[in-house]
């Protein structure tokens, strides 16, 4: 039979005190066995932490004065760590589970009537705090690996920005809007993208922003030089996500068009939309064409200049103006050099 | 009875209405729904309804651009099942969530089952009616009428423990009719439009293992990406070609392309983030692609010389493994600084062999051997360095270097002689960031950055070469009121002694949003993309050689209004309009200007200006607690400044019951 019993900090450390809380007495062995696993970063916020009488209470206890977030908190993710008991998310086997586990010990929050100086309240904390908080249990994801290095969390984006513990509309992901007005609320200049007359499905709810990207930041994209676009969420062997739907422009060719393998997809289109048919960074494709392969010497594959066209293409005459109507496997041909078919 | 009824009359006055659109409702969530049945917990919901489409001009340009048309549909539906104390007898958990099916364009469903320790099972389903005309691009003889299916499996095992398994299934097929060209039958010939009946098809199978040991988590899969397209491609009556001026026709074509292959590939990653002082991550890729292809294609028709038929035959095998590698190591010395190095490495070779035929009537048969290799490997180093003096200031700044090395080999073998062209190059890049971010204020935050990079060899004139980027944004937010404004820019110049090019990009945007009081919230932003190119061409018109310069303007506006309203807890209506216009470099005509070329050609592509708007309006009534009457209305017009061939507007709407239980 099990038995809630509230316990006082285990151990306490430079960083702050380890909590274990209202747990199955059984337990106890078992954390003794992992605190080995379990970081220093398992703390709360010195002001709550310092308070060594201060105690767990319990789940029950925080639902007499907050029933309408427990009500439904059985839906939530975060309710298998109550439901194991012993099991925050993901693995990481950190005491205790319930509201505690992120909000530490509510006994002074108790004696208190409650007020948010008495507990952690994410409201109140800074954003590296808030991570340190959520990391505890949630690094432990291939996806999360490069988090503390991404462009959000070193601009302040962190956790609670996206993310509503309590009140999500989406039981995915507990994000606090759908992802796209989210992402927009930010990105004013890419919602303007994707309001052009081309553009990805993404309003449309075909697509979502982390089909392409990875919020939680991703390594460097290697397509590039490794410089921008930055938190892509790269396809197989390291490439452009675009290669994730449009597998028949990944090939491998033996006629590659080098600017596809080289600087990408991104050389000739915009990803998230355009005034242009085919999402192309202008209007007609023979100037696009035209202003690599002008035979400027320093550039191509030897370093003498992109081909010009031939002298057979007359450019003033309009059927030479739709380079694609001849070229057609522009992505990349086995049949033909020149694209052709 | 009752509501039966009161849906049938709905949908009926739907009807009448002629109206309605976009994507489903906003379903407003409140707190204790659903029904208990034994342990588990169930909520469930539906909305159906009519949508409307009335269009008017260029339905290929609006089946494009937008795509809905008139239906009944299922618009969204919702399921839930939660065990009330985790400890379900099979699962925990499933979700299910659809949207459009029953002919919308942009179809899904998402599922998910899962029982806590034991297993989680995802599954994402999509479908997309995809038409595109292409007028501008190929004469419009580029159409596109597909249908693409996306499907992603996904199950863990065990994904709570330490040692968890994953496997998956992905599924990706594109079909339907399609339009391509073909140039024949030599360089002076003609361009014929072709029938294609596009098949294309992508199954990928992933097994993979996660396991935790020592602070350290080793990540690893496996998988198969297995890629086919099987796509016919025939005359559909004899033609005379694009320029029916020339002597060249085609009486018929026949081609058949098959083209299979398989990505076998590996990733291992180890990784760890859970330390306070210092996190490391590491990433291995290395894929096998080979794709194996036959080309039959029989022509019949009159070329330059006379009537001809001819067999082109093409076979051969492509290559490309690819290998790459991240490593990601970041300290934390104190709480105040961080200190990350990157490093990423990219090594593709990309090769392979087309024995390529051609047996015709006017001559013997021609045998040639293609064989071309790519390589291109890429080593990057960035290092990051982020303080933050206090909670009110911090300054973060970061160096990398690229190196790039491209080599390349061309050969042509023909009746044993051959040719062969090779190249090697290597590009460096070096870029710096700088940036500092404050917060005044509690609400407010203040960013400004830049970064400047310099290349010394790109590899194309419109790379990026000397460039330099600054930004900035600030944002005010209140719990019910929020500002945000950004600026950034994007300069970059790669002229050299005989070719220029420059590019300028400018964004700004601002929005605002504000939540009056909890039955009123308005939404407005504005976006300007500004974006110049000059670059310097060379093409051939009337057999002189021509060197000018290729500019191009846009600037483009976008602006977005909305307001929402809740009315006695009861009707929500939302009223917003969004605009998009690109007003180029202001001209009124296409061309006349001389500006740069005097080939009215490219005087027109210099710049494209457009409209395209769209005003809408939603409203959603409680009839009951559980039924809501929901009715939608979206206007869209298009309209270019210097042709009318693809202008439309289309009003387009819904009206729709949702039921929740």
């Amino acid at each position: 039979m099990s038995r809630d019993v509230p316990l006082r900090p285990l151990t306490r450390s430079k960083m702050g005190v380890l909590y274990i809380g209202s747990v199955h007495v059984s337990s106890i062995l078992f954390l003794g066995l992992t605190l080995s696993f379990i970081s220093v970063a398992q703390t709360a916020p010195a002001s709550i932490a310092a308070n060594a009488d201060n105690t767990f209470v319990g789940s029950e206890v925080c639902r007499r004065c907050h029933p309408n977030i427990l009500v439904n908190f059985f839906k939530n993710p975060h309710y298998k760590s109550i439901a194991a008991a012993k099991l925050p998310p993901e693995g990481v086997p950190a005491p205790p589970a319930g509201c505690e586990t992120c909000h530490g010990p509510g006994g002074d929050h108790v004696k208190a009537g409650g007020g948010k100086a008495t507990i952690i309240a994410f409201s109140t904390l800074q954003p590296k705090q808030i991570l340190d908080n959520c990391l505890r249990c949630h690094s432990q994801t291939l996806s999360r690996a490069n988090i503390r290095n991404s462009p959000h969390t070193l601009n302040d984006v962190v956790c609670t920005n996206c993310h509503s513990i309590h009140k999500s509309p989406v039981p995915k992901f507990l994000l606090a809007k759908k992802q796209t007005d989210l992402c927009y609320g930010c990105h004013t200049n890419v919602r303007a993208q994707f309001s052009m007359p081309f553009k990805h499905r993404v309003n449309e709810g075909f697509m979502s922003c982390s089909d392409c990207h990875n919020p939680h930041g991703a390594p460097a994209p290697t397509w590039n030089m490794a410089s921008r676009p930055r938190m892509m969420e790269s396809a197989l062997a390291n490439e452009e996500p675009c290669l994730k739907c449009h597998s028949d422009k990944r090939g491998p060719f033996v006629f590659e068009h080098a600017a596809v393998r080289i600087e990408g997809c991104e050389k000739c289109h915009f990803p998230h939309g355009s005034p242009n048919p085919r999402l192309m960074r202008r209007p007609v494709v023979f100037t696009m064409c035209l202003e690599c392969h002008n035979g400027a010497g320093g550039f191509g594959r030897r370093a003498d200049g992109i081909l010009t066209q031939s002298a057979s293409h007359n450019m003033a005459d309009p059927r030479y103006q739709n380079c694609t109507t001849c070229h057609v496997r522009i992505h990349g041909s086995n049949a033909d050099a020149r694209f052709l078919r | 009875m009752r509501i039966r009824v009161l849906l049938l009359i709905l949908v009926g006055a739907a009807r009448q209405f002629a109206q309605p659109t976009v994507a489903p409702s906003t379903e407003p969530v409140g707190n204790g729904r659903g029904q208990n049945v034994a342990e588990y917990n169930i909520v469930n919901s539906f909305e159906t309804g009519y949508r409307f489409a009335e269009i008017g001009g260029d339905t290929g340009k609006y089946r494009s651009d937008v795509n809905y048309s008139s239906g009944v549909r299922l618009l969204s539906s919702f399921l839930s099942v939660n065990s009330r104390d985790g400890h379900g007898r099979y699962f925990d958990e499933i979700v299910l969530t659809t949207q459009g099916l029953g002919n919308d364009p942009y179809e899904s469903a998402s599922f998910r089952i899962q029982k806590n320790r034991l297993y989680r099972y995802d599954l994402l389903w999509r479908q997309d009616e995809y038409y595109n005309p292409a007028l501008t691009i190929s004469f419009g003889e580029h159409q596109l009428n597909t249908l693409r299916r996306l499907q992603d499996h996904d199950l863990t095992l065990f994904p709570q423990s330490n040692l968890k398994f994953f496997l998956g299934y992905s599924r990706n097929t594109q079909t339907g009719p399609g339009l391509s060209t073909i140039q024949l039958f030599d360089s002076r010939g003609d361009e014929f439009p072709l029938f294609s009946n596009i098949r294309r098809e992508r199954n990928e199978f992933r097994v993979g293992n996660e396991i935790a040991a020592f602070g350290f988590r080793l990540n690893w899969m496996h998988g198969w990406d297995d890629f086919k397209e099987d796509t016919p491609t025939s005359l559909s009556t004899p033609s005379a070609g694009n320029n029916p001026n020339d002597r060249t026709t085609l009486t018929a074509l026949n081609r058949a392309a098959p083209y299979h292959g398989t990505s076998p590939y590996w990733r291992v990653a180890l990784f760890r983030e859970s330390s306070k002082l210092y996190a490391a991550n590491g990433r291995f890729t290395y894929t096998a692609g080979r794709r194996a292809f036959v080309l039959d294609e029989m022509d019949r028709g009159t070329s330059r010389v006379g009537t001809l038929t001819r067999q082109v035959l093409t076979y051969g095998n492509a290559n490309r493994p690819v290998a790459t590698g991240n490593l990601t190591l970041s300290i934390f010395p104190t709480d105040k600084l961080t200190i990350a190095n990157h490093t990423a490495v990219y090594n593709v070779r990309i090769d392979g062999n087309s024995f390529y035929r051609t047996i015709d009537s006017g001559s013997d048969a021609t045998t040639l051997l293609n064989f071309q290799y790519l390589g291109i490997r890429t080593i990057a180093n960035q290092t990051t360095l982020n303080y933050r003096f206090s909670p009110a200031i911090a300054f973060f700044g970061g160096y990398t270097y690229s190196n790039r090395r491209i080599q390349s080999i061309e050969r042509t073998q023909v009746s044993g002689l051959s040719d062969a062209l090779t190249g090697d190059q290597t590009n460096q890049l070096n870029t710096g960031t700088l940036g500092i971010r404050f917060r005044p204020l509690k609400p407010l935050i203040v960013v400004l950055d830049g970064e400047i990079g310099r290349a010394d060899r790109p590899v194309f004139p419109s790379s990026e070469r000397n460039y330099q980027i600054l930004g900035a944004r600030i944002q005010y937010k209140l719990k019910n009121l929020s500002f945000s404004a950004a600026a950034r820019s994007n300069y970059n110049t790669n002229s050299v002694s005989l070719s220029t090019y420059s590019s300028h990009a400018r964004n700004y945007s601002a929005d605002i949003s504000w939540q009056a009081r909890e039955w009123v919230s308005f939404d407005a932003s504005y976006s300007k993309l500004h974006l110049n190119t000059l670059g310097g061409i060379a093409y051939f018109a009337n057999s002189d050689l021509v060197n000018e310069t290729s500019l191009y303007f846009s600037n483009l506006h976008y602006g977005n209004l909305g307001a929402r309203f809740s009315i006695l807890r009861r009707v929500d209506l939302f009223a917003g309009f969004s605009h998009v216009q690109d007003t180029g470099d202001g001209r009124s005509t296409a061309t006349g200007m001389g500006l740069a070329s005097s080939l009215p050609a490219f005087q027109a592509a210099q710049t494209f200006p457009l409209t395209f708007q769209s005003p809408q309006l939603r409203l959603s009534v409680k009839l009951q607690e559980r039924i809501r009457w929901n009715f939608g209305y979206q206007y869209y017009g298009y309209r270019e400044q210097f042709s009318n061939l693809q202008n439309y507007r289309a009003n387009t709407g819904y009206t729709s019951l949702l039921w929740s239980f």
